[in-house]
């Protein structure tokens, strides 16, 4: 993305850039921070929750009252495949909640990027370039 | 430190310094009125110059800085994960667990570890101090919510850098765009003359 007015100056943008304006360019640029930072958590949150998917499936296969190594912190720690099985339950949920929570958030930025960009565009035409 | 009174500039106006002491980039109302003359445009520019690379090594420090206590969450997070672990196992009916844990970088080994009432900290300068369940818990929590804290103001010093830079750019681009029409016009000027 580029915020630079056409340097050029082929067709001398008369346009005046109030305060207003550039506030509005500024918004957009900040925005525009917080989308790839928050689209970066949340294709990591994603992951998080297919593997933890994946391996809810997985642990089907194991009986009840075998011993599974539960990763906490750095350890591992042998408990049952029951309380395993509860345990990823209740990381899931979490997982589940931060993704949507994530997928709002995003949802809000773009929309008000798009606000954002419509008005810019409306006034400076080409002389802006608000693409990724 | 300062303390902001009513007096001070507020967000968005001239002269506004950020909580962190990061100060807001001067905004051009019109061009025409902030050059004056053409002999003017290279010593502008060259001060937008200086103020955008000021704004750019606040943010590359504030980046790494941001990016130390990304490092530093998730290990407090994993020590208190592991406190709480413990703490739950301590009233179950077998408290002792086996475990596989890391003796060295890819060296696993195994060992009981029984949960107990109290946990040993690392503080760092090699010392490590013995903490009851709940008091360790209450450390790492405050612990975290600091760091948390503090990331989310760099965060929001980050942006403020963002919002800075941007309008340090766009003044650049406006005085460079006026000095490119005003040479057009002087050379119109010109060959109409002749």
């Amino acid at each position: 993305m580029s915020l630079q007015m056409l340097p050029e100056g082929q067709e001398t943008p008369d346009v005046q850039v109030s305060w207003e304006d550039q506030t509005r360019i500024n918004t957009f640029s900040k925005l525009n921070t917080r989308l790839t930072n928050l689209e970066e958590e949340y294709q990591k949150t994603k992951d998080e929750m297919e593997y933890l998917e994946d391996v809810s499936t997985e642990i089907e296969l194991i009986d009840e009252d075998e011993l599974v190594q539960y990763k906490v912190g750095d350890t591992f720690y042998w408990i049952k495949q029951s309380e395993v099985v509860e345990r990823l339950e209740k990381d899931t949920e979490n997982a589940s909640a931060s993704l949507s929570e994530l997928d709002e958030k995003v949802g809000t930025i773009k929309d008000e990027m798009n606000d954002l960009k419509a008005s810019l565009y409306a006034k400076f035409g080409n002389a802006i370039n608000l693409e990724r | 430190m300062s303390t902001t009174s009513s007096s001070e500039p507020k967000p968005g106006e001239a002269g506004y310094v950020n909580p962190r002491g990061i100060p807001q980039a001067p905004f051009i109302e019109a061009v025409e009125e902030y050059v004056r003359s053409r002999d003017q445009v290279e010593s502008i520019l060259q001060s937008f110059q200086e103020m955008l690379s000021k704004y750019k090594y606040m943010e590359m420090s504030t980046l790494r800085r941001a990016a130390g206590l990304r490092e530093k969450i998730p290990d407090i997070q994993k020590t208190l994960d592991t406190v709480l672990f413990l703490d739950s196992k301590r009233d179950a009916e077998e408290p002792t667990m086996l475990t596989t844990f890391e003796l060295n970088d890819t060296l696993y080994a195994k060992a009981n570890v029984t949960a107990s009432d109290s946990v040993y900290l690392w503080l760092g300068a090699n010392v490590m101090l013995e903490y009851p369940i709940a008091e360790a818990t209450d450390l790492l929590t405050a612990k975290l919510k600091a760091a948390q804290e503090s990331l989310k103001l760099c965060e929001e010093d980050l942006e403020f850098l963002r919002e800075n830079i941007t309008t340090v750019e766009v003044n650049t681009a406006r005085v460079y765009n006026w000095d490119v029409q005003k040479r057009r016009e002087e050379k119109e000027a010109g060959e109409r003359i002749k």
